[in-house]
């Protein structure tokens, strides 16, 4: 009789089919499992979100290399109209024109430089403007060379080449010279 | 778990990567890059730069703008390489007290350390921007070549930067990890390496978990800025044939120069042949000088050969020379190639290092970045992000059904990420139709007898109703063990019947290649079958919609209508089960046209009888 409630005992557990260590065992796989289901789906979660913001991203820069490109065309015209600049309306040698076709010629590329300019700050781009006398800052500009001066030195001697943002990304700095003593 | 950056410390440029549910991606920079230039600069206003802004300002402050400082970390003052470097290198550098270089920037010296850790923490304080989270740990790759105390150094770089260096690895084990290469045992991979500064040969060989260096070569003064110096030099000199100008003094023409020969040489590796087109680049007394020239992608091969062939006898040299100076391999002995480094995009490399190994390298992954990505691969395996639990498989290939005509229809494309599930709804193809099959096919040839059979089942009971009215919802549902399940369920009656196919991705990686190389053999004589199935199709379609109308038009069209469309349905019966694409779209275009005239009759009779009622009305 003493013998029976331990065999009793045994039987239940075998009838439960289910040590404590099996248990144990299950709830940490279960645990493990909970906890990696829960992190796949907050990372799709936060991938949804990252991409959203990638594709907003995307439609905000997606164009920049377009925009590098016509930055080049932007360079050619200012390069055109600083030389018609310097010649004077006065007709050049290998020209041949009248002092008002000249001026009208030179209306003309300023007015298309002009309106290729719209058409890219329509699209988000911003020249970055800067002042001779300015304090050289390499967050927007590129340093090319020296000019000894009077000035302070790394101050802004001279512009070379026009910068520009997209938006708020420096898609090309400022070139610019710099003062040294 | 807190994220561990993988970071390729390059040279010329760093990058960094991290792992997001298994999978490796580049962070940009503050900047928007993403590659940042390793390079650390006191500017003239004793501000300290890192990356793009101390690049900026590197023409006017050379003395104090520090860049290829992975040339001296951790190696003595007086290694002949430091010496060598010494000579060319616009900063000053001197003997620490243990013997060390010291750089000196601004008004201060540095340990190479101290300026490398300048870099990192950069790399740091923008990932974690990025990140929006705190990161405290790093995986940080070096050249394989690198001794000890190099790369202390460089983990030390890492320390200072307030990075807990979890592990130094090499770059070319972190590029074959990149391609998941590490699990192929007993392999022997040759990393080339074409970075801006440098260029690195490493050999490879994978064994039980262990990714051996068996030898390592290259020239650590040949770049891709040299190829870059070669054809602006070329350009200069063209120019100066052409318009006898010397521009190699005008900075603002060197510059547009430079960034228009960078730009050529991108097109060159997808174009044969490009235009560098720069107006008003000088001007003389006689007026502005434009700079317009054609280069071809011949020339620049020419242009550059010497380095390319170079680098060529440098693999060979490192995979074939006896150790120590090579690995002793015979070059049919090389498994795998990866290229690294953004030369490496350059067509004729490609094909040299085709050529030499006789076989394809691998270049799928961005050689930019590859490097970086497999340093995130293991910071993700110290993540515990790629534990096997959460390793998701693939379907190899494409499960589909087929349709009418023998059409394979897809329902999971190959390469969908397993557990997953695809429902489609389907119709019957004639009239009364009570029984479907459902065909479930695996492979990507289009058409169904030249796919693999999984398994076949019937739908039966469906109701009998016109072709096209009976909708049959196939959904196939695959687990994350790969077992397949497919059920068809008739909306109307809801009967629905399933199979469960055990095996559906169970396909050794021979008969994978096997069956996708068979399908790329076959790709046009497929295409021809399946647009005869289309057709064939159509024409069916058009058959059986032609003689309802008929039938539905009743004696409302006229007797030479009716005969007009039969004769044009019969022709098209006559021709639908032939082989010519051409005279079967011809037919079903001509029956097309002739039935239309059915619905005007039809229309014009309608009308007729309104415009009789309105005249009685009015």
């Amino acid at each position: 009789m003493d013998e029976k409630p331990e065999v009793q005992e045994e039987k239940q557990e075998n009838g439960q089919m289910m040590p404590a260590d099996v248990l144990v065992a299950c709830e940490k796989k279960r645990d493990e499992y909970l906890a990696g289901w829960q992190r796949a789906k907050a990372d799709f979660l936060n991938y949804k979100k990252e991409e959203l913001q990638r594709l907003q991203e995307f439609a905000k820069y997606g164009h920049e290399e377009l925009m590098q490109g016509l930055i080049g065309v932007l360079d050619s015209f200012d390069l055109a109209i600083s030389y018609s600049e310097k010649q004077g309306s006065a007709p050049t040698p290998t020209g041949g024109r009248s002092p008002d076709q000249s001026v009208g010629m030179e209306k003309g590329i300023y007015m298309i430089r002009a309106q290729t300019e719209d058409v890219m700050k329509r699209h988000g781009l911003l020249r970055i403007r800067v002042k001779l006398g300015d304090a050289f800052d390499p967050a927007f500009m590129e340093s090319l060379g020296e000019i000894a001066s009077e000035s302070p030195p790394g101050t802004v001697a001279e512009e070379i080449e026009r910068g520009y943002r997209l938006h708020e990304k420096v898609v090309r700095p400022v070139r610019v010279k710099i003062t040294k003593q | 778990m807190a994220k561990i950056l993988g970071i390729d410390l390059g040279t010329t440029n760093s990058a960094v990567a991290v792992t997001d549910a298994g999978e490796p991606r580049i962070l940009e920079n503050a900047e928007g890059n993403r590659t940042t230039p390793s390079i650390v600069a006191m500017s003239k206003a004793n501000e300290r730069l890192v990356g793009l802004l101390a690049k900026r300002q590197a023409i006017t402050n050379p003395k104090n703008t520090i860049f290829s400082v992975k040339r001296l970390i951790g190696r003595k003052f007086s290694d002949p390489d430091v010496q060598r470097d010494k000579a060319w290198l616009p900063y000053d550098i001197q003997a620490s007290s243990s013997g060390g270089v010291e750089i000196k920037m601004g008004d201060r010296w540095y340990t190479s350390e101290e300026i490398s850790a300048m870099v990192l923490q950069k790399i740091k304080a923008d990932a974690e921007a990025k990140l929006g989270e705190k990161v405290e740990e790093a995986v940080i790759t070096v050249p394989a070549y690198f001794d000890d105390s190099e790369r202390q150094a460089t983990k030390n770089a890492g320390e200072i930067a307030g990075l807990k260096v979890r592990r130094i690895i090499n770059e070319p084990t972190a590029a074959a990890l990149a391609y998941g290469f590490n699990k192929q045992k007993n392999e022997k991979i040759v990393v080339y390496d074409f970075g801006g500064g440098t260029f690195d040969i490493s050999v490879l060989e994978v064994a039980e978990d262990t990714v051996e260096v068996k030898a390592t070569g290259g020239d650590t003064h040949l770049g891709g800025d040299d190829f870059d110096k070669r054809i602006n030099e070329y350009l200069v000199v063209e120019y100066k044939k052409q318009e006898g100008i010397d521009i190699s003094k005008d900075p603002l023409a060197l510059q547009r120069l430079k960034e228009a020969a960078e730009r050529a040489k991108h097109e060159l590796s997808t174009a044969v042949e490009t235009e560098i087109n720069l107006p008003y680049v000088s001007s003389d007394a006689s007026g502005p000088k434009h700079f317009l020239m054609k280069l071809t992608r011949s020339k620049l091969e020419e242009i550059v050969r010497d380095m390319i062939e170079r680098s060529i006898a440098l693999t060979k040299e490192t995979v074939t020379a006896a150790p120590p100076k090579g690995a002793g391999f015979s070059l049919s002995d090389i498994n795998e190639v990866i290229l690294v480094g953004g030369q490496t995009r350059m067509p004729a490399i490609q094909e040299a290092v085709k050529q030499l190994f006789g076989k394809e390298p691998h270049k799928g992954i961005n050689p930019d970045e590859v490097v970086a990505l497999g340093a995130a691969v293991q910071a993700g395996i110290f993540q515990g992000d790629v534990k096997d639990i959460l390793l998701l498989d693939v379907t190899p290939l494409t499960l589909a059904i087929e349709t009418l005509g023998g059409v394979a229809t897809p329902m999971i494309q190959k390469n969908t990420t397993v557990p997953t599930e695809k429902v489609q709804v389907f119709s019957t193809a004639a009239d009364s139709q009570t029984t479907v099959e459902v065909h479930i096919l695996q492979g990507e040839r289009p058409m169904a007898q030249d796919n693999k059979t999984l398994a076949r089942f019937m739908l039966e009971g469906l109701p009998p109703a016109p072709r096209g009215v009976p909708q049959v919802e196939v959904k196939f549902d695959i687990d994350a063990n790969g077992i397949l399940n497919v059920t068809a369920k008739d909306k109307a009656s809801g009967k629905s019947q399933t199979v469960r196919i055990e095996a559906s991705t169970a396909l050794s990686k021979e008969e994978i290649e096997k069956l996708k190389q068979e399908a790329a053999a076959h790709a046009t004589e497929d295409q021809k079958k399946r647009d005869l199935a289309e057709a064939r199709n159509q024409a069916e379609t058009l058959v059986y919609t032609s003689e309802k109308a008929l039938k539905d038009a009743g004696d409302k069209v006229s007797a030479e209508i009716k005969t007009a469309v039969t004769e044009k349905i019969e022709a098209l019966k006559k021709v639908k089960d032939g082989d010519d694409v051409e005279t079967l779209k011809n037919a079903t275009s001509a029956l097309s046209t002739e039935i239309q005239k059915i619905g005007q009759a039809m229309y014009n009779q309608k009308q007729g009888g309104e415009s009789a009622t309105q005249e009685q009305s009015s």
